[in-house]
């Protein structure tokens, strides 16, 4: 808050702090949330999710240093793969036409520029 | 220059071959995700917004308004043919049009469900274009306080956005203002609950938010369903001259239903469908044909949907109070693009936002025109796997989230987005409160800060000037209404299809 002024940029995290605070009191101690009986995903749908989700986050974590076109190429294969379940051959045609759309798309359509990495490309 | 003036400078504007093609495009592009078992308009924007962040902002709101009507077209078709809406809104619409698909009507069902959707829309684009100046008129006394008065009023909107339980849908909308203030300060640029990390200082982007809530999770909410794809052929999509004569007055009916609760913040198509639905089984001769096939089943909800979905323009474009999930990303994308709606917008912004208002007209003749003949490939698309959808879909989210700002940051935070939307959606946690308040929270707290400002920090101010405080008992008015109009909806619903509620 700027010196002398009543109000700042602490008002309102102030006012949501509390109302937050005083909402997780209240679901906790007061309101009946209706109950939600949840079944945990199990043989090939978790298979395919938690690959799926792996492949993602490995995505984001080669991006930078391989570059658009060698780590989009990778994993679309990877994903087609875990979940589509396709063969090898079949993933990696699928991957590389997807690649090939995607960039076409981003950087040829939309002029927008794609991660190089450290390849250059 | 008068409403006509604008319009037919809005229609040059819109008839323009780029914001044609953005139009055409949108449509085509919403239609297909609309048109995929279980996807609705939400996840359609979701998933095509990052493509339109790129684009000049007239053609990107011609092109996300055009994925917006599109992916409704698009949830008809699987509400029809399949008996899956892709949102609570298509529930209704199933009720009699899967009957008629089963019956070998499912094309008359298509036809009349296009043939009421355009009417009902374009009648409401006919209400947007006079009323909405109208409103922004009124609304141009307004000071800070009134703007808070305002925001609160479009806070109501979360009570019909909670998918049955207030507490949690508040919780979210807090949770939603909380993620707002990251960043720096409006007043000060003092950071706040940034950790001295820099990434964090420019504050969470919504497209990356977006994406993560609405389209990486969806994909994973999908791997768990088993997909069915569209197997029937569709003969003819036309009706014959008997069934437009059945159907018209439920889409006349449909239409006032849909487009006078619509003009109220907070009632989403959700809501009105059922109740135009009910009102023409009440009204008919014969209500025991409800249910198994009736032609103004169909009719009725579905001109409703898209009264209701062009009336929702008004209270956002002239208030900036959206009144659905999908209203309130089209309200983050106009933001993303500088236009902040409210009355101002029509002062300010004349050319873009009579553009935008031609543009609905134009896209609701798309619609029609390509749809119908389209039909045969829009049922084909529903055989694609979603071994390759899914994987298509989370590719596109993953570059157009890093696109945006070319931020690894912005990947980062749709994945945790993602798992997050994704565990709360399956414990039936809403995510459009938290959206909603994500959006208007930069807006609440500038508003309040002024207000708060003017009046030596005594929150007397709101109450003290007229407008501001009927805007507030307006607000509470608002949410009254829509707590009752939501129970009667989650009460439809459950009867209908056992689920609990997500507008």
């Amino acid at each position: 808050m700027v010196a002398g002024a009543v109000v700042g940029d602490d008002t309102f995290p102030l006012i949501v702090g509390v109302v937050l605070l005083l909402l997780g009191a209240g679901i906790l101690f007061v309101a009946r949330l209706p109950q939600v009986k949840v079944a945990r995903p199990y043989g090939e749908p978790r298979k395919r999710m938690i690959l799926g989700a792996g492949v993602l986050v490995a995505y984001w974590v080669i991006l930078p240093y391989l570059g658009y076109t060698g780590s989009t190429a990778l994993v679309s294969t990877g994903l087609f793969r875990a979940m589509g379940g396709y063969r090898w051959p079949l993933a990696l045609l699928l991957g590389g036409v997807t690649t090939g759309l995607l960039y076409l798309m981003f950087r040829v359509w939309l002029l927008q520029p794609l991660p190089t990495g450290l390849l250059g490309f | 220059m008068d409403v006509l003036g604008y319009l037919a400078s809005g229609f040059a504007a819109a008839l323009t071959p780029t914001n044609l093609l953005m139009a055409v495009l949108g449509s085509l592009l919403g239609t297909f995700v609309g048109v995929l078992p279980g996807l609705g308009p939400t996840a359609a924007i979701a998933i095509l917004f990052p493509l339109t962040a790129v684009l000049a902002p007239v053609p990107a709101i011609i092109m996300l308004a055009g994925i917006y009507y599109g992916a409704m077209y698009g949830g008809s078709t699987t509400a029809i043919l399949l008996n899956i809406p892709g949102e609570v809104a298509s529930v209704p619409t199933c009720l009699d049009g899967y009957p008629m698909a089963q019956q070998g009507r499912g094309g008359v069902a298509l036809g009349i469900s296009a043939i009421g959707s355009f009417f009902a829309g374009t009648l409401g684009v006919v209400g947007l274009t006079f009323f909405a100046p109208f409103l922004a008129d009124q609304a141009l006394r307004f000071g800070p306080p009134e703007y808070f008065g305002l925001m609160v009023l479009a806070f109501t909107v979360i009570a019909s956005l909670s998918a049955g339980s207030l507490a949690k849908g508040f919780a979210m909308a807090f949770l939603g203002y909380f993620i707002s203030l990251i960043g720096l300060g409006p007043s000060t640029a003092e950071p706040r609950f940034t950790f001295d990390w820099a990434p964090l200082m420019s504050g969470v982007d919504l497209i990356a938010l977006v994406v993560g809530l609405y389209a990486i999770s969806e994909v994973f909410i999908g791997l768990e369903e088993s997909r069915v794809a569209i197997t029937q052929k569709i003969r003819n999509v036309f009706p014959r001259l008997a069934d437009l004569r059945e159907a018209f007055p439920a889409i006349l009916r449909g239409t006032g239903i849909g487009f006078f609760l619509g003009l109220l913040p907070g009632c989403a198509p959700g809501v009105t469908v059922f109740m135009a639905y009910d009102a023409e089984k009440k009204l008919s001769k014969h209500p025991e044909r409800f249910g198994k096939g009736a032609i103004e089943g169909v009719a009725s909800p579905e001109a409703a949907n898209n009264a209701t979905s062009s009336a929702g323009f008004i209270p956002l474009l002239a208030l900036g109070i959206p009144a659905s999930a999908p209203l309130a990303v089209l309200l983050g994308g106009l933001l993303v693009y500088g236009l902040q709606p409210g009355p101002l917008l029509f002062q300010k912004n004349a050319d873009f936002v009579w553009t935008v208002i031609a543009s609905l007209y134009v896209g609701n003749v798309i619609l029609l025109v390509l749809n119908l003949p389209l039909i045969g490939m829009w049922v084909w698309l529903t055989r694609i796997p979603y071994g390759i959808l899914g994987p298509v879909i989370l590719l596109l989210a993953f570059i157009g989230a890093y696109s945006v700002r070319n931020s690894m940051f912005d990947v980062g935070v749709s994945l945790v987005c993602g798992a997050f939307g994704f565990f709360l959606r399956r414990y039936q946690w809403p995510l459009a409160p938290l959206l909603l308040a994500f959006i208007l929270g930069p807006l609440l707290e500038k508003y309040l800060i002024q207000s708060l400002s003017m009046s030596g920090g005594s929150p007397l101010i709101f109450f003290q000037r007229g407008i501001s405080l009927a805007l507030l008992v307006g607000a509470a008015l608002l949410l009254l209404t829509s707590l009752v109009l939501v129970r009667y909806t989650s009460r439809r619903v459950k009867e209908e299809t056992a689920e609990e509620l997500a507008l």
